[in-house]
This record gives C-alpha cells, structure tokens and sequence, in this order.
C-alpha cells in the first residue's frame, strides 16, 4: 500500500511542476491544482501509515520527486505533457 | 574579495564562531538545565530540551559572529556571556541540592 | 564583517563549506551506506546470510549461551590500565550484568556482559569499573560466529559516518559535528544568498557552461531537499550533545545530575545497587511473554528487541525487557522491568513527557529502527542528493576560479580539485575497494578485518596520490583526467565485487532475486552494478566533451 502511495506522491505534484514549463502561457488553474495534488499526497501517506511515519515519507519523497520532475524537465520536457492532456490545456 | 577585512580580524572571528559560540552555548545548556530543573522540570527533560535549543542557538550565534560590524564586541558578550552563565549554574545548583 | 550582510554569508558559506564540505561529504555518503549496514554486514559476511531471528528463547538457549561467555581480553587489558593490581583470572570474574540486542534486520544475535572485580580503580572518580564480554551469535543454536570477521557495514561504514574513525579522543565525533553544525550554517546562508529560491526551484541547464549547471544542481539538490539535510544535520548534533558536545551532567552539573540519579531509583522502584544477597534467576520465557501481553494490550504488539539483567544472581535483580523499533519513528522501547527472582512486575515505563517525545522522534528519525523500506530507500536517496549538492560545490568553487587563478599562475583550485576527486570518486573506490578486498583475501587469515580496513584506506590514499599527481591540467584552467581515470577504476571494482561475491559464496543475483530470494545481498549487488553504471556513463560523458557536467557521477554511487 505504501508502494502505491508512492507513485501517487511522484506524478501528482508533478502536476504543480508543469507550471514552470516554458509554454507561451500556463493555465493559472495549475497552481491551485498542484498545491492541492501535494495535499492529497500527504493524505495518501497518513492513510497508509502511522502519523510519525507518514510525515517523514512525505518530506523525503518531495525531494525524490522534485528532483525527478526537475530532470525530467531538463532532458525530456515532452514528457510532462502527459501530466496536462489536451483538453485540460484550455484556459 | 576581502573588501573590508584583515587577515587578522578574519582568523579571530574564526575563532569566535567556533570555540567562542561554542563555550557561550555551553553556558547556555548549564544554566538552562539548572534553571527548567530548578522550576520542576523532570532532569532528563530539561536537560534534552536544552540540547535541542543549543543546536539551534549556535547556528545563530555563528551567522551573527559574522554579520556584527564589530569583532570585539563579539568577543565580549561571547566571553563574557559564557563566564556569566557558567558561575550562575554553579551557583544555582548549589541552591538546588542545599 | 564585509560589505554587506550578503557578502558576508556568502562569504561564510564558501569558506566554511569548502573546508568542512570534505567532511560533509564522507558523513553523507556513510550515513546513505549505513542505511543499509546490516544488508552490507551479510554481503561481508557469508555465513550470516540467513533470515533475521526474533530473540531466542533465555531459559532454553541464551542461559547456556552466556554461562559460556567470558571476558573478553581486549576489555582485560584496558581494564587492567584503569585499575591497582592485577586482575583475577577471567574464569573467576562473576557475571553481574548482561544485554542481547537484536532488530528486525539482523538474523544475528549481539550479546554482551559485565564481569565484577574485586580491584580499585586508579582515578578514584572512574566508577563503573567492570571487565565485559561480547560475542555475536547465531541465534538458532546459540553457537559463536567468528569474532574477528569484520561487519564492514555496522562497525566500519557507519562509524565512518560519525566519528571517521578517528577515535583519539574523540577528535572524529567532534569533528563530524563542526561539520553537521557547518551543514546548517551553509543552508541557513545559502538560502540568503540564494536569489530566486522559488524561481528556479526546479531549474537544470545541463547544456549551459559548467558553472552555471554545476550551479543549477547545487542550488537544486540543496533547496528541494533542504528539509531533510537540516533535519539529519540537526538530530545528528542532537543524538550526539549530551554525551560528547554539551557533557553537562558528567562535568559541571554531575552533582545535580547524581541526585536526580538516585531520587529516579527511588522512584522507579528498580534498585540502584545490589543488595549482597544471592538470589536464583526466574523464567525469563515467562516474562518476555508477559511483556508482549502488555505490549499488546497497549496496542502496539511487537518482538523483543533488548533484553537486559542487572545486577545478575543478585537478591536486587531485575530483568529488562524493551521492544523493538518497528512500526513507528519514535525510539521508545516500552521497557518493561522484572523482579530476576520472582518475576514479577516492577515497573513499566510510562509514556514520555512532551520534551522526550519530541526527542524521541528527533533521534528516531535519524537512527531509523523502524521497518520501511521505502523509507530506507528514500533516506539513501536523500543522503545521496546531500552528496550531490556538497561535491557540485566543489566543482562550482574550482569552475569559478580557475580561469583567474590560471591567469594569475595559482595553485588553489588544483589543490581543492584533487580534494574534491579524492572525496568524491575516491571515497565510493575505497568502499567498493573493501569489498572487493573481502571477498579475495582467505578465509582463515589472521587478522582478516584489519588487511580490509587497510585496503580502504590505502586505496583512498592512492586516489589522493592519483589526483594530485594529474591535476596539472586544471592549473592551465582545463579539467582533472582523473575524475575520469577513477570513475572507470570504481566501475571494474563494483564489477569485480559482484562477480567475486558470485565466485566465492555461489550467490549470483539470478539466485538471490528469483531462485531463493535473499533481497541483503542481492540488494548491495544491485546497486554494485548501478553504481558501475552511473561510473561508466560519467566517464564516457567526460571523455566526449571533457567540460561537460560532472556531477551526475554521485547520482547513483553505490547505494547501500
């Protein structure tokens, strides 16, 4: 279960990250979206574990998964396209 | 890029950060732990907040030995400070036990 | 002191994190390996590849196991330092105390015990004066494991991580904790003079000139990681300040500190001395069983951890039962005490005030008893962007200047270069190197563990050697061959190591993945082979365009 918990902390907050793509203009709903993707992620962690437990998971995962966002930004930025369909692209 | 620096006044708040901060901490943690225990508070636990709070005060006082504009100031309330706080705990634990 | 209060952090922060950043980078890197330092133990060690043990039964297996425990003659001859007189003869000496530890990762047993002496002590003020004994067992039939084999993982690694073996006085710990108080200092100022902390929060130019993605990268590993490397930098200093940095209650409080001593004794209800009356021992079966039935009750089930007796065969006795960390972060043992020759319940530890529980956690965190695995992996992956962000400084300090210093004929930033090659690629070569050192030399050899300990540290220095000696380059402002000529060295080394481990014990990773899962070993081969590959690309990437990035090297360094 912490396993899942685990992917579910790495692509959600990803979401916040597109933000700072270099697109001509990112939606503004994406930052309220990506704060709200970290929150779900932190319930994720506290319905997985014990309290304590949960909030080291948390703050270590942050980390992994922003540097995993920040590479993927670097080397594949098509990538993170995925986390924003088309139809979400809208204004 | 030492603008306004000498080589002297750089090694001695070297110093100060490091053994002047630290015997100024020491101070702190003695007399703090005989003061929380003197209020009432279980030994241990005075003595584990206290480290706590000393790790915490060291880092500011560091960043503060090299921010002041002076150096001999410094020094005094580091020196002065630990001597000070050291001579109190004594003083107070001597109160304490009776 | 400077210009400005900018200035002056920045200041703090290059010249402090450049000295200490050596420091810094060993603590990272052991402590990433010392998250799994009983996995590296049961690579080191064939014999012990075995499933972790719950605590064996006392009445039928730890009692003989410790009637046949002696003195242990290292403990014989720093004792007969401290004290006036010849010792007794060890056979003599009665066991007064005893502990067997174990955690949910060790398939073997630690034990240990205190032997009295009749002798007086020299300083008049040393007064826990007893001989001890330890042995490590196989807890399944309580037989001896070899005591000079070296557990490279829990008594090399992770002691490098605090003390970097440096034992005299002390001066490693205290040196270790400058550098963690360092670690908060250049957080602290690099946060200062950070400008666009948030901007840039997941920038990476990898294709920009060297000292801008070597900036990037630094700036990145520290600030998204920032919590975790304060929290581990902060508990560390705290584990440790009672004991060595701020000894208060040994030195100028001792006397406050005794009283509390003994009015605690009273309290507890657990004897302080002895009370000179022989007395039989109960069945301690039945109290641990008693233990796990509070335990239970409480809500929080779970296996013995440590077992201790004190004041052993005595009418004052009493048995000492904790649980093991598991389930949460929080170091609390649950102990519960036991009347040695009733039985019954003395005491149970209630829960801890506010203070200690905040402590507990603090100090939880950093020594992570607990079992998650994920967690475990996530703290080396954290360790590992501490690594990272220090060995990027490096590179950032010599990128910045070496073009002026080149100009003006220095040497600086070849000197801090070689320093940099040696605690980068030298540090994981001479671990990956005592590994491979291992698995080659014989079995039987005497003394087996100091050859390791002396191939580590000979081939650090070599990679010292190796770095000064082709630094030339970088005083003409181009870059070190040897970060390149050593990636290649640690790649074929953590070949070797996994290819050796295979030849020598017949565990290939086919086996231990897939055929008879044993995921301690298979894990350390695993990120053997990772590390090799991360090496070969880092030096494939620096051979093509010599200039390009260098960091992505520590990125996967051997794992556990």
């Amino acid at each position: 279960m912490w396993l899942a918990t685990g992917w579910l902390a790495l692509s959600l907050p990803a979401h916040w990250r597109q933000v700072f793509v270099a697109n001509e203009v990112a939606p503004g709903y994406l930052r309220p979206l990506g704060w709200l993707a970290l929150g779900v992620s932190v319930l994720c962690c506290f319905k997985a574990d014990h309290p304590s437990m949960a909030v080291l998971v948390w703050f270590t995962l942050l980390p992994v998964a922003a540097v995993a966002t920040a590479m993927t930004l670097s080397y594949r930025p098509a990538l993170l396209r995925v986390v924003c369909p088309v139809f979400l692209r809208a204004r | 890029m030492m603008v306004s620096a000498s080589r002297g006044a750089i090694i001695s708040r070297i110093l100060a950060a490091i053994f002047g901060c630290y015997a100024f901490v020491w101070g702190v943690v003695a007399l703090g732990v005989a003061a929380l225990h003197g209020a009432g508070l279980e030994y241990h636990a005075a003595e584990q907040a206290m480290m706590m709070l000393a790790f915490l005060l060291y880092l500011g006082l560091f960043l503060w030995t090299f921010a002041a504009a002076s150096v001999r100031r410094v020094w005094l309330v580091l020196a002065g400070g630990s001597a000070v706080m050291l001579a109190a705990a004594w003083q107070l634990q001597r109160m304490i036990i009776g | 002191m400077l210009n400005s209060f900018r200035q002056s952090m920045a200041w703090v922060h290059t010249w402090f994190g450049l000295v200490l950043g050596f420091v810094l980078m060993v603590a990272f890197f052991f402590g990433a390996l010392s998250v799994f330092d009983r996995e590296i133990d049961r690579w080191a060690i064939p014999e012990t590849r075995f499933e972790p043990q719950p605590m064996p039964s006392y009445d039928n297996l730890l009692k003989q196991v410790f009637a046949d425990l002696k003195p242990h003659p290292l403990d014989m001859a720093a004792t007969a330092e401290r004290v006036i007189g010849d010792l007794p003869a060890p056979e003599t000496m009665p066991m007064v105390g005893l502990f067997a530890y174990t955690t949910h990762r060790d398939p073997v047993l630690r034990i240990g015990a205190e032997f009295a002496i009749p002798n007086k002590p020299i300083d008049s003020k040393d007064d826990h004066l007893h001989v001890h004994g330890w042995a490590t067992i196989d807890p399944r039939t309580g037989a001896a494991l070899p005591d000079d084999q070296l557990k490279i993982g829990s008594n090399w690694f992770y002691p490098m991580h605090y003390s970097l073996q440096v034992h005299w006085k002390n001066i490693g710990v205290f040196v270790v904790g400058l550098a963690a108080l360092v670690m908060l200092v250049a957080l602290v100022t690099g946060v200062i003079m950070h400008r666009k902390l948030f901007k840039e929060f997941f920038t990476f130019r990898p294709k920009k000139r060297t000292q801008r993605s070597t900036l990037d990268l630094h700036n990145m590993t520290g600030v998204v990681a920032l919590p975790f490397h304060f929290f581990f930098a902060f508990t560390g200093l705290v584990i440790f300040a009672s004991f060595y940095y701020f000894p208060v209650s040994g030195t100028l409080l001792k006397p406050l500190h005794d009283r509390h001593e003994v009015i605690e004794a009273e309290h507890t209800g657990l004897p302080h001395d002895e009370a000179g009356v022989p007395a039989e021992l109960a069945s301690v079966d039945a109290m641990v069983a008693e233990a796990k039935r509070i335990w239970a009750e409480r809500d929080m089930a779970g296996e013995v951890g440590l077992l201790m007796i004190e004041h052993l065969g005595d009418a004052n006795g009493y048995v000492s039962i904790y649980r093991a960390g598991s389930d949460r972060v929080a170091l609390v043992g649950e102990g519960i005490h036991f009347k040695a020759s009733t039985g019954e319940v003395l005491r149970e530890e209630p829960p801890s005030d506010p203070v200690g529980a905040v402590n507990e956690f603090l100090t939880g965190l950093h020594l992570q008893h607990f079992e998650h695995w994920t967690l475990r992996w996530l703290y080396v992956a954290g360790g590992l962007l501490g690594c990272i962000c220090i060995a990027t400084g490096f590179v950032f300090f010599v990128e910045k200047r070496k073009q002026e210093h080149a100009k003006r004929g220095l040497q600086g930033c070849r000197l801090v270069d070689a320093m940099a090659v040696t605690t980068v690629t030298g540090m994981v070569l001479a671990a990956v190197a005592m590994l491979v050192a291992n698995r080659l030399l014989p079995d039987a050899m005497p003394g087996r563990g100091d050859w390791e300990k002396w191939t580590f540290w000979a081939v650090w220095l070599l990679s010292l050697l190796h770095a000064l000696w082709r630094s030339a380059p970088v005083a003409q402002a181009r870059s070190n061959p040897a970060w390149r000529e050593q990636c290649w060295a640690l790649a074929l080394a953590c070949v070797a190591a996994v290819l050796l481990n295979w030849l020598t014990t017949g565990d290939h990773l086919l086996k231990t993945m897939l055929l008879e899962p044993y995921w301690a070993v298979a894990g350390v081969d695993l990120s053997l082979l990772a590390c090799a590959l991360v090496s070969v690309f880092t030096a494939r990437r620096l051979a093509r365009t010599v200039e390009v990035k260098q960091a992505s090297r520590i990125d996967g360094v051997a794992y556990e």
